[in-house]
């Protein structure tokens, strides 16, 4: 079930233009509308997408919301969050 | 009388245009020389349509609903995932076959989700961009093309059992269908290719020559064989888009597969494959 709503949420900030700019405005109030706990939100708000995956949300997911949503943006940054050395990355967004 | 003229299986790898010079210069030309093969080749099938068989990656479809098969009924454009080079454009489908087919699962078990208002992602608009728009530049005249998606990277993901029934089914609903089409289908996918996880640019040769030895000799069932698990470990979670070139084969129903291109790409994070489709 936490996958689930892992995976709902994610995939509003990937694709949904709304809720990208709620998440932007409040990021708290935009996760609060969601059956979370603490930690959840920790890890949201933290960009641990090596600890979501871990929890079974799909790696498109991860990837996309870190492209749209991250203040990074970098694959490169997303790498070093999974623990990966790799050199490339399957980045979907231009 | 419909008729099915031949099939390709290509990727759909959106590095190669948001970094097209990444790799060597050679092995990049390599590739983009195959889908210029593959649109020269459906000019000479003289095709009229063509059914582009690809995937979600969970960004069309969300966690309110994941068809198992879905197939666009009604107006088209796409992709929704511009990339440079990529830009979204009026996609010409073939509603009355894709509505045909659609009605022709209902009476054989087969109850396909249709879209009636449709944007596509990568995997359909890349070949649909470099295959089927560009035979038809060359051709002068418009080829049309039908997006069916199935679940093949996003859980619950279609069986491959069930990939195989949908591939017969469409083979004998498009040879039903009372208009002249020649009709080609393209399985849409990349063979190892490992997306947003820490494996991401692992290439794995080896499993890309098994997979292209069971296309080329039109093998679907020890294809269809393959475990999940084992496509996880040995081609990654993109890997399991094999599923697209099962369900195309096995539409197709043709003789034998011809290998036109295979190159490994860790910086396009793929090993590409591009397999001609027999029906003689």
């Amino acid at each position: 079930m936490k996958r689930d709503v892992l995976e709902r949420i994610l995939w509003n900030l990937s694709v949904d233009r709304f809720s990208k700019s709620k998440f932007k405005e409040d990021p708290q109030k935009f996760l609060s509308r969601f059956p979370l706990e603490a930690e959840d939100i920790d890890m949201i708000l933290s960009f641990d997408v090596k600890k979501m995956q871990e929890m079974g949300v799909n790696p498109m997911l991860t990837m996309g919301y870190w492209i749209e949503m991250s203040p990074d943006r970098r694959m490169s940054s997303y790498n070093q969050k999974l623990g990966s050395e790799a050199q490339y990355s399957a980045s979907i967004k231009g | 009388m419909a008729e099915i003229v031949g099939g390709f299986l290509v990727p759909h790898d959106p590095v190669m245009f948001v970094a097209p010079d990444a790799p060597p210069a050679e092995q990049a030309q390599a590739v983009w020389q195959a889908y210029e093969t593959c649109a020269q080749r459906l000019v000479e099938m003289d095709a009229s349509t063509v059914i582009i068989i690809g995937n979600d990656h969970y960004m069309l479809f969300g966690t309110t609903c994941l068809p198992q098969y879905c197939i666009a009924t009604g107006h088209t454009e796409g992709p929704l995932d511009q990339l440079p080079g990529l830009k979204k454009q009026e996609i010409p489908n073939n509603e009355d076959l894709a509505r045909f087919i659609s009605a022709q699962g209902k009476t054989c078990g087969f109850d396909w989700s249709e879209a009636r208002s449709f944007t596509t992602d990568h995997a359909f608009s890349i070949p649909y961009q470099l295959i089927v728009k560009r035979a038809s530049e060359i051709k002068g005249e418009t080829i049309q093309a039908i997006p069916i998606y199935i679940a093949s990277a996003v859980d619950p993901f279609i069986s491959k059992e069930r990939c195989i029934e949908l591939g017969r089914h469409l083979h004998e609903a498009i040879q039903a269908y009372p208009g002249a089409e020649k009709v080609a289908l393209i399985g849409s996918g990349g063979i190892s290719h490992w997306v947003g996880t820490k494996e991401s640019g692992r290439v794995n040769s080896e499993f890309d020559r098994q997979i292209i030895d069971y296309c080329c000799a039109m093998n679907v069932a020890d294809l269809a064989q393959l475990s999940d698990e084992y496509v996880l470990e040995n081609g990654g979670n993109g890997a399991m888009e094999i599923r697209n070139f099962i369900c195309a084969m096995q539409a197709v129903n043709g003789s034998k597969g011809h290998l036109i291109e295979y190159q490994p790409v860790p910086q396009w994070v793929t090993g590409l494959g591009f397999i001609e489709l027999s029906v003689q």
